[in-house]
């Protein structure tokens, strides 16, 4: 009988570690300010980011890409310090760069080159051996979707396909950052879902960090788990992509009959507020006011369902409707930067 | 990569030694415009000349002297000769060097490549080096390639005529030449290069550069004004290189100040570009 030898399965490559000294090191930005001309374009901006999905929000000019070009040591930092991976962006940015990834968000498609041609080519100037580029460039080329079309000029690509390549030229020297500048723009929807698949199974699954400009605060709510917001140059706030379903001030659409006006007068002694919107009764309660309320991570919109049911019951006012209205990011981010 | 795993996986060093970033860059820019067949064929065009100066000098060495009468300089495997070669083969420099350094810069600034490689580990001496080297590539092709293979040749045919000085000393001060002309001409066209984000006007500007002071030159020779033949932009790197190949100036102008005026145009080409090579436009 025959018998073939068991296939052998090479062991998952280890991620190399291009932090300084080796060291698990994140980044770190202090009383960062800067200006190309006169007028600053960030002012005082600080924080400190472990590895994970950021989302950096704004509105257009609000210093989300001159962000990134400080983080990736493209312009001169004279005011505040800039450490990625444990270097020193001032004066080290260079060696930084080699465990960083770019993907702007205007150009980047070096013409008369081929996909597979421009992203090994991009490998090499970060420090890889030639075969090891190509060999890889055609391992991020399969990964982003662009098997098939590696061997085009990628002049010819469509929008949806730089997109694509400028993902996976960021990719080939397997960074630890990843810094995505509007990578969505210009794509049609199915293009842009794919894309938002990527960068979830890099940030979430293939341990790289990643931080996501953008002012498309859907895109943020699919990949992001953390959200910085900036406003003219401005730190505006740092928080959880849910932080704002698990604020104090909650929303309920409640819609019921019954004796109304009891119902009403008991939950104002909770201190609830009130709005009509049609048929639905919109409550405000204040969650802090509620015992049980506060968990460790915020607010649950749970005790608040509870209350407004304790209270129906009490009055006999039956419920058709009861339900915490979803507050969206982008309500968030508006109430935010319109403040 | 194993034939299971077809998602993202870390990349392994295999252990195999990098090339510096400059090399990366010089190496593309000379292999990516060769796969252009018309280039190709056109650099071929260029050592034409070569070929027919080694067929006078082998000529010669059948015939005798009586092929000077015919081929003039052609013949000549002297320093002087040498030079006289280089000279003529500056049209071929300045169509090459058009259309393959035009764009070396100014696509980078069209489609936002500087920001893609100043992304990467790499400074401004890497980039405009490699950049640079790419020009002087070229240069070398159709100008020290030639001569080197000329003296090989005519050293085989006859190495008793001029013995090492074909050998080895015409070759060094053709690479010599080669490398300082090739240098700071390549600056100067990188600098045009880094002024604008379409090729075709630099090549308008470079080539206003190089025919244009030479059509004034010309002029000024005819007209006896032989101190204005300074404003030919390629003429001075010959005469300049008379210092190196110890032959008579080619320009009524002194060789020091063709040198003096050389050095002069390739500082401010550095200049230009340390001024206009950045990853971010900044408009003021």
């Amino acid at each position: 009988m025959l018998r073939f030898p068991a296939p052998k399965l090479e062991e998952p490559a280890i991620k190399v570690n291009r932090s300084r000294d080796g060291q698990q090191y994140g980044i770190q930005v202090s009383a960062l300010t800067f200006a190309y001309v006169t007028e600053p374009v960030l002012k005082g901006v600080g924080f400190v980011l472990e590895k994970g999905a950021i989302g950096l929000l704004g509105p257009n000019g609000s210093g989300k890409t001159t962000l990134l070009r400080c983080l990736l040591g493209q312009v001169p930092l004279s005011r505040g310090e800039v450490s990625v991976l444990g270097w020193d962006m001032a004066t080290q940015a260079r060696s930084a760069r080699a465990g960083l990834g770019w993907m702007p968000e205007r150009g980047g498609v070096i013409p008369g080159m081929s996909g597979v041609g421009l992203v090994a080519y991009m490998g090499e100037l970060s420090g890889m051996p030639a075969r090891d580029a190509m060999q890889r460039a055609h391992e991020v080329l399969h990964y982003v979707g662009l098997a098939d079309e590696r061997y085009r000029s990628c002049q010819d690509y469509s929008q949806g396909m730089k997109q694509r390549l400028k993902l996976a030229q960021a990719l080939v020297h397997d960074p630890e950052w990843l810094f995505l500048d509007e990578p969505t723009s210009g794509l049609d929807p199915r293009g842009r879902v794919s894309i938002l698949e990527l960068i979830r199974d890099l940030a979430w699954n293939k341990g790289l960090g990643v931080i996501l400009s953008t002012h498309l605060l859907a895109d943020v709510e699919a990949v992001c788990h953390e959200i910085l917001v900036l406003r003219s140059g401005e730190l505006l706030a740092r928080q959880s992509v849910d932080t704002h379903a698990r604020q104090a001030k909650q929303v309920f659409e409640v819609e019921g009959f019954g004796n109304e006006d009891a119902f009403v007068a008991d939950l104002r002694a909770l201190g609830a507020h009130f709005e009509q919107d049609g048929r639905l009764l919109l409550v405000t309660l204040d969650l802090s006011r509620l015992p049980g309320a506060h968990t460790g991570a915020g607010f649950d919109a749970t005790a608040g369902i509870n209350a407004i049911l304790q209270v129906a019951a009490a009055r006999e006012y039956a419920l058709r409707r009861l339900r915490r209205r979803p507050v969206s990011l982008a309500e968030e981010f508006y109430r935010m930067v319109e403040a | 990569m194993p034939v299971y795993e077809r998602g993202y996986t870390h990349w392994q060093p295999s252990g195999r030694r990098a090339s510096p970033a400059w090399l990366v860059i010089a190496r593309r820019g000379v292999t990516e415009p060769l796969k252009r067949r018309w280039l190709f064929l056109l650099i071929l065009a260029s050592w034409v000349p070569a070929i027919i100066k080694g067929g006078f000098v082998y000529a010669k060495l059948k015939a005798g002297n009586m092929v000077d009468l015919l081929g003039g300089s052609w013949t000549s495997i002297d320093p002087e000769g040498f030079l006289r070669f280089l000279e003529g083969q500056r049209f071929f420099v300045f169509v090459l060097l058009a259309i393959t350094g035009a764009g070396l810069i100014s696509t980078d600034r069209r489609e936002n490549g500087m920001s893609l490689y100043f992304s990467r580990p790499l400074g401004l001496l890497d980039y405009i080096g490699g950049k640079a080297m790419t020009i002087v590539g070229f240069y070398c092709l159709v100008t020290l390639l030639p001569v080197c293979l000329l003296c090989l040749f005519a050293y085989l045919i006859a190495p008793d005529a001029t013995g090492m000085d074909l050998l080895l000393m015409t070759p060094l001060r053709t690479l010599a030449y080669c490398l300082l002309a090739g240098a700071s001409t390549s600056l100067v066209l990188l600098a045009f290069s880094s002024l604008g984000t379409r090729s075709v006007f630099v090549m308008v500007w470079w080539t206003v550069l190089v025919q244009g002071t030479e059509t004034i030159g010309g002029i000024a020779e005819g007209l006896g004004r032989g101190g204005l033949q300074a404003m030919n932009f390629m003429g001075q790197y010959h005469n300049a290189g008379s210092l190196l190949f110890g032959a008579p100036p080619r320009l009524e102008v002194s060789p020091w100040l063709s040198l003096a005026l050389v050095l002069g145009w390739t500082v401010l080409a550095l200049w230009v570009l340390r001024r206009q090579i950045r990853p971010v436009e900044v408009v003021s």
